[in-house]
């Protein structure tokens, strides 16, 4: 009888915290909020096993409440994920967090937390945020999604106390290209096999911000 | 020589034919450029529809680059034929016209007159192309401007702008040296064949071939190397994204041998017979 009840107060107060919204998060969620405005330059490295582009340049511009802007003298591809610094597709739809302890990452102790959306109208599935309590910053993330498939974040910051990241990793699956027959080089081989095993694979981009000039409230 | 070299411009300069290929080619190259225009739109929605679900783009890639990788496409295999019919002419037409026998008389060595046909006929191509060149440059860039280029051969590559006029630059080199090889069998084929029509029909005949040997596997690595039709569309290779210059030197050497050997053929072989 003792044990159960003891069991029962586990469970409850297990549910109890899930339902709220970690602490840490949201203390990160403020110092990102502080950020009004910023540009940066970025440098972009492509990786992604069926495109070769070289070392592209852009800028980039963020203004609060606003879309992100790029501009570039090159052409740029860049992620639509993962450079939503302000976790506003996080915070767009009510969720609940899970606290999942704490793992080592890069010689970092991190805090993992799970984010699940309580509202149908968010495109996020689960997110599982890596997150360096001490320094108020998210380190890695792992996001779900609906209809956009997974995707993966790595982030490093430079050495101090800085808000935004100086290097970000994302990475994600990337559906093989369709290319049409008659634009194909007269030296393209068809090789069905590895076009099948190709059906899907993981692409990266890499981003250097450099040049930072931030705006905080 | 160098009054011989200067009797066959003067003959090419002054006949109808060297300016009705010359808007021929003028043509051909405008209605390829339009198709390239409307294709180059199609191509782009065709080649990022994928990377659209992933990516945000920034800048345009229908460009002068773009334009000009297509009309390069196509060039290759369209101007050929004219150039093969204006250059075989430099001989079927003075077996035609009787004024072979006229020159014969005079104290002109053989092999030196014909040697100076091949050489009209070399720079005859060379001029078309750097023509071509310049037009189809100037159309491009000033209607739709520089930008980078992308291309798909086995991968996606993308080059800068300056990177990819470079290899377009490079491109119109190797395929000058394509089109010069055309025109050497073409005179080639006029020393043997004679007759303006059936040269005509040797030429279109040894085109295509050539373009079907292109793409059948041969077997032997070595064919599938070096065999004058392998080598054709060496200017491809221009647009790896990592570039072999070895093999496109190479290739390109193999191809001027190549030359030199229906050059070393033709005159042998004109030297040799009676011309009657």
């Amino acid at each position: 009888m003792r044990f159960a009840f003891i069991l029962l107060f586990i469970l409850t107060s297990t549910l109890t915290n899930a339902q709220k919204i970690d602490a840490d998060l949201l203390r990160i969620k403020q110092r990102m909020d502080s950020v009004q405005q910023f540009t940066a330059n970025v440098i972009l490295d492509l990786d992604v096993p069926f495109i070769k582009m070289p070392t592209k340049a852009a800028k980039i511009k963020y203004a609060k409440g606003k879309k992100m802007e790029f501009s570039s003298s090159d052409f740029v591809m860049l992620p639509r994920r993962g450079l939503d610094f302000s976790l506003n597709e996080i915070f767009k739809y009510p969720f609940i967090t899970v606290d999942r302890g704490t793992e080592t990452r890069h010689g970092k102790v991190l805090k993992v937390i799970n984010v699940i959306p309580t509202d149908n109208r968010s495109d996020l599935a689960l997110a599982t945020l890596y997150m360096d309590t001490r320094a108020s910053r998210i380190a890695e993330s792992e996001i779900n999604t609906r209809k956009n498939g997974t995707y993966n974040l790595l982030m490093q910051y430079a050495p101090g106390n800085s808000v935004l990241p100086a290097y970000v990793e994302a990475t994600f699956a990337i559906e093989r290209l369709k290319i049409p027959l008659n634009f194909m080089g007269k030296d393209t081989k068809i090789d069905r096999k590895k076009m099948r095993g190709m059906e899907t694979k993981t692409g990266k981009i890499k981003m250097r911000f450099e040049n930072y000039s931030i705006k905080l409230s | 020589m160098r009054a011989l070299l200067y009797a066959e411009m003067l003959k090419l300069v002054k006949q109808s034919k060297t300016y009705y290929a010359l808007m021929a080619i003028l043509v051909i190259e405008l209605l390829v450029f339009i198709t390239a225009y409307y294709q180059g739109s199609t191509i782009l929605d065709l080649l990022l529809d994928n990377l659209k679900q992933s990516f945000y783009f920034e800048g345009t890639l229908l460009n002068g680059n773009l334009i000009m990788y297509i009309v390069l496409n196509s060039l290759w295999f369209n101007v050929p034929l004219i150039l093969m019919i204006v250059t075989s002419g430099l001989v079927t037409d003075e077996y035609k016209d009787g004024t072979l026998q006229t020159v014969m008389l005079q104290a002109v060595k053989k092999w030196k007159f014909i040697l100076s046909k091949y050489i009209m006929a070399v720079l005859f191509t060379v001029t078309i192309i750097a023509l071509m060149m310049l037009s189809t440059f100037v159309m491009a860039y000033s209607i739709f401007g520089q930008g980078d280029l992308v291309v798909y051969i086995n991968t996606l590559n993308f080059f800068k702008s300056a990177d990819a006029f470079n290899r377009i630059c490079w491109a119109f080199a190797s395929g000058t040296v394509a089109m010069v090889f055309y025109s050497v069998v073409s005179v080639t084929l006029a020393i043997f064949v004679k007759d303006s029509a059936k040269t005509w029909i040797a030429a279109a005949l040894f085109l295509i071939i050539t373009n079907l040997i292109l793409k059948v596997d041969l077997g032997v690595p070595a064919l599938n190397n070096y065999f004058f039709p392998k080598l054709i569309d060496t200017w491809q290779q221009l647009f790896y994204f990592e570039t072999n210059w070895l093999a496109i030197g190479i290739n390109n050497t193999i191809l001027i041998i190549y030359c030199l050997i229906f050059v070393t053929a033709g005159t042998y072989f004109f030297n040799k017979k009676d011309i009657g």
